[in-house]
């Protein structure tokens, strides 16, 4: 393995973009919406149609501030749907991006038709590109770091409005806290989040960060601190490790099967794919301790 | 670290469009700061990096035996979806001169280049030259340009040129090397430009019209006279309607067009509907074959050239609507017959 400064700098910014995803996804996966980062990766397509439209530049910042309120936007209509549509929230989410997605369709189709405008084109960065900068630190160490530290930073203070409203929204709703306030609030915190996570990094990655150190984590433990510790430390390993699996596994892999000189796989795919198989093996673990006599897990609480 | 020092001073510091030398000392005192032996000489067989197929072809063609030159995307890879990888980007990042396509075929891969070339590295887009008259860009979108340049052989003429002037310009010892290259190769092309326009004009006016899976024909239909329609729009999201394949089922049946088109790089489900939709209304359509607008063929074969792709494209277009082309192209050497 030939360790270099680029390989340095993408474990880097992929630990901290893997964190920044994972605290906001806890808190989503405990309110049932842990698959707003897939809708979102979708409804940013009318943002970005309407933000050339207007301003008829493909460059970053306008298709940035567009994919920015369409996934606002995704948050605020899923919660409309299903509080006054009385749905269920994954159903809830499906009907808002889907509805999105189609629009931005729709809006390429009639009026940019002679223009590329997808979002793998215009608007998602790849980490093993983004890192290469002119500046000493690259700026997507920069917002990927910034955008963990406001995470950390609002997981902190509003901990106890989060944990009541993801499990007993009756109760803090009786202690005088807005449970319906705070989800909005969490659901917007990680929109943005996403969409710029998008930007750095792109989309598959901060999906997967979203979703499944929560899952993982919610196999070994039912305590809320523990669980986002927990979380925000697979995170961390997949980025880690799947890097080091994307730049030595295809070689090892192409040796065993006759096709030397593989050289290495997408880096963040691969951090997504690491963070699957730690799930697995968290759950065959958990699976082997549960039929060895220690008390089922209660709920988390 | 041997690999970190080499990327941040084993290259040289050459500016496309010409840093001062002041600037340039500057840099390169500051870079030798950093690192103590700063060279800033072009070493003997020094590394280019490209990205697309028919970039690296023009440039292997002209830099011959004097660097190595490795492209970065294989056979049918999309440069619209084209992901790079670590491994991609230390290559860019040891390159000594970077060559791209431009005009945003490689996406978000431009800002990448833009960096690299700021860093220190010599980065040309091969498509900077050529003359905005030439351009086609849609009308309501000032600048946003299509990339598909290459589909038109005078425009990659063009850009044949603009790597001889880049090539002269980072290793001056070579120049002439480069431009009878340049030169040589400029004839070929210029063959297959007389070639193309003779083969395309022998199809019957009424039937000189070209429908493929996505828009990147628009160069090809202007130079040779031939009306182009894809059905679904540039970008790879775009879908095409109902709407739009009832139309063209109308127009196909209508002109009696004998033949459509599938492309290397898109798929063809679209293609399958407007053969079925031609074929209720009595009309048989056949599926011309393979066309290749965005990738080339096999490396090592002829329709892995840039030559040979558009030979294979023009010789297979004019063959499947009845008009006049040698079965084997222009050098007899496609690999199928047409």
């Amino acid at each position: 393995m030939n360790w270099t400064e680029l390989d340095t700098w993408i474990v880097i910014t992929g630990v901290l973009v893997c964190l920044a995803c994972a605290l906001p996804g806890a808190f989503l996966m405990l309110n049932r919406q842990s698959m707003l980062g897939d809708g979102i990766s979708h409804a940013v397509l009318p943002g970005l149609a309407i933000a050339f439209l207007l301003t008829h530049s493909r460059d970053i910042l306008p298709m940035v501030v567009g994919a920015v309120v369409a996934g606002v936007l995704t948050a605020v209509l899923t919660q409309a749907v299903q509080r006054f549509g009385q749905v269920e929230s994954g159903a809830a989410l499906g009907v808002v991006f889907c509805g999105l997605f189609a629009t931005g369709l729709i809006l390429i189709r009639v009026a940019s038709d002679r223009v590329d405008l997808d979002a793998d084109c215009v608007l998602y960065g790849s980490i093993e590109t983004a890192v290469v900068d002119v500046a000493r630190v690259p700026r997507v160490a920069l917002i990927s770091g910034g955008l963990f530290l406001v995470n950390a930073l609002l997981t902190v203070l509003f901990y106890k409005e989060l944990r009541l409203a993801a499990f007993d929204p009756a109760l803090a709703t009786t202690l005088g806290f807005n449970a319906d306030a705070i989800r909005l609030g969490l659901t917007l915190v990680a929109s943005v989040t996403t969409v710029l996570a998008f930007e750095s990094v792109g989309s598959i990655l901060v999906i997967a960060m979203l979703v499944v150190p929560a899952a993982t984590a919610s196999l070994l433990t039912s305590n809320l601190s523990r669980l986002l510790v927990t979380a925000m430390l697979f995170a961390a390993a997949s980025a880690v490790l799947g890097h080091i699996g994307a730049i030595t596994l295809p070689g090892f892999a192409g040796r065993l099967l006759g096709h030397p000189g593989l050289g290495a796989t997408s880096s963040a795919a691969m951090m997504a794919v690491t963070a699957g198989i730690l799930f697995l093996l968290v759950w065959v673990f958990s699976m082997w301790r549960d039929s060895h006599g220690r008390p089922q897990r209660s709920t988390p609480t | 670290m041997k690999s970190v020092m080499e990327y941040l001073v084993g290259r040289r510091f050459a500016w496309p469009h010409g840093l001062t030398v002041g600037t340039l000392t500057l840099l390169s005192v500051f870079l030798a700061s950093a690192a103590s032996a700063a060279s800033k000489t072009l070493p003997a067989n020094y590394g280019i990096v490209t990205t697309c197929g028919m970039v690296t072809d023009i440039v292997r063609e002209v830099a011959g035996d004097k660097a190595r030159v490795s492209g970065l995307l294989g056979e049918g890879v999309d440069p619209h979806l084209y992901k790079p990888t670590r491994d991609d980007v230390a290559k860019l990042l040891k390159a000594d001169v970077v060559f791209y396509s431009g005009l945003m075929l490689e996406g978000r891969m431009s800002d990448t280049f833009l960096k690299i070339a700021r860093r220190g590295a010599s980065v040309f887009a091969v498509t900077e030259l050529l003359d905005e008259k030439f351009l086609l860009e849609p009308e309501e979108f000032h600048g946003h340009t299509d990339p598909h340049v290459w589909m038109d052989v005078s425009g990659w003429m063009e850009a044949v040129k603009v790597v001889a002037r880049s090539l002269s310009e980072v290793d001056p010892e070579h120049a002439a090397f480069y431009e009878r290259n340049a030169k040589r190769y400029n004839t070929q092309l210029a063959r297959l430009d007389d070639y193309a326009k003779k083969a395309l004009s022998s199809i019957p006016k009424e039937r000189r019209v070209l429908i493929t899976a996505h828009d990147a024909f628009h160069y090809f239909g202007r130079a040779y006279g031939i009306e182009v329609r894809g059905i679904q729009g540039i970008s790879t999201e775009s879908e095409a309607g109902v709407a739009d394949i009832n139309k063209l089922v109308d127009y196909l049946v209508d002109r009696k067009i004998p033949a459509i088109f599938v492309e290397s790089s898109v798929s063809d489900k679209n293609i399958k509907a407007l053969v079925e939709g031609c074929k209720s209304r009595g009309h048989q359509v056949r599926i011309g074959g393979e066309l290749f607008s965005d990738a080339m063929g096999k490396p090592g074969s002829y329709e892995g050239t840039y030559l040979g792709m558009i030979d294979h494209n023009v010789t297979l277009i004019a063959r499947a609507l009845g008009g006049e082309a040698p079965e084997r192209g222009l050098n007899g050497k496609l690999a199928e017959k047409h």
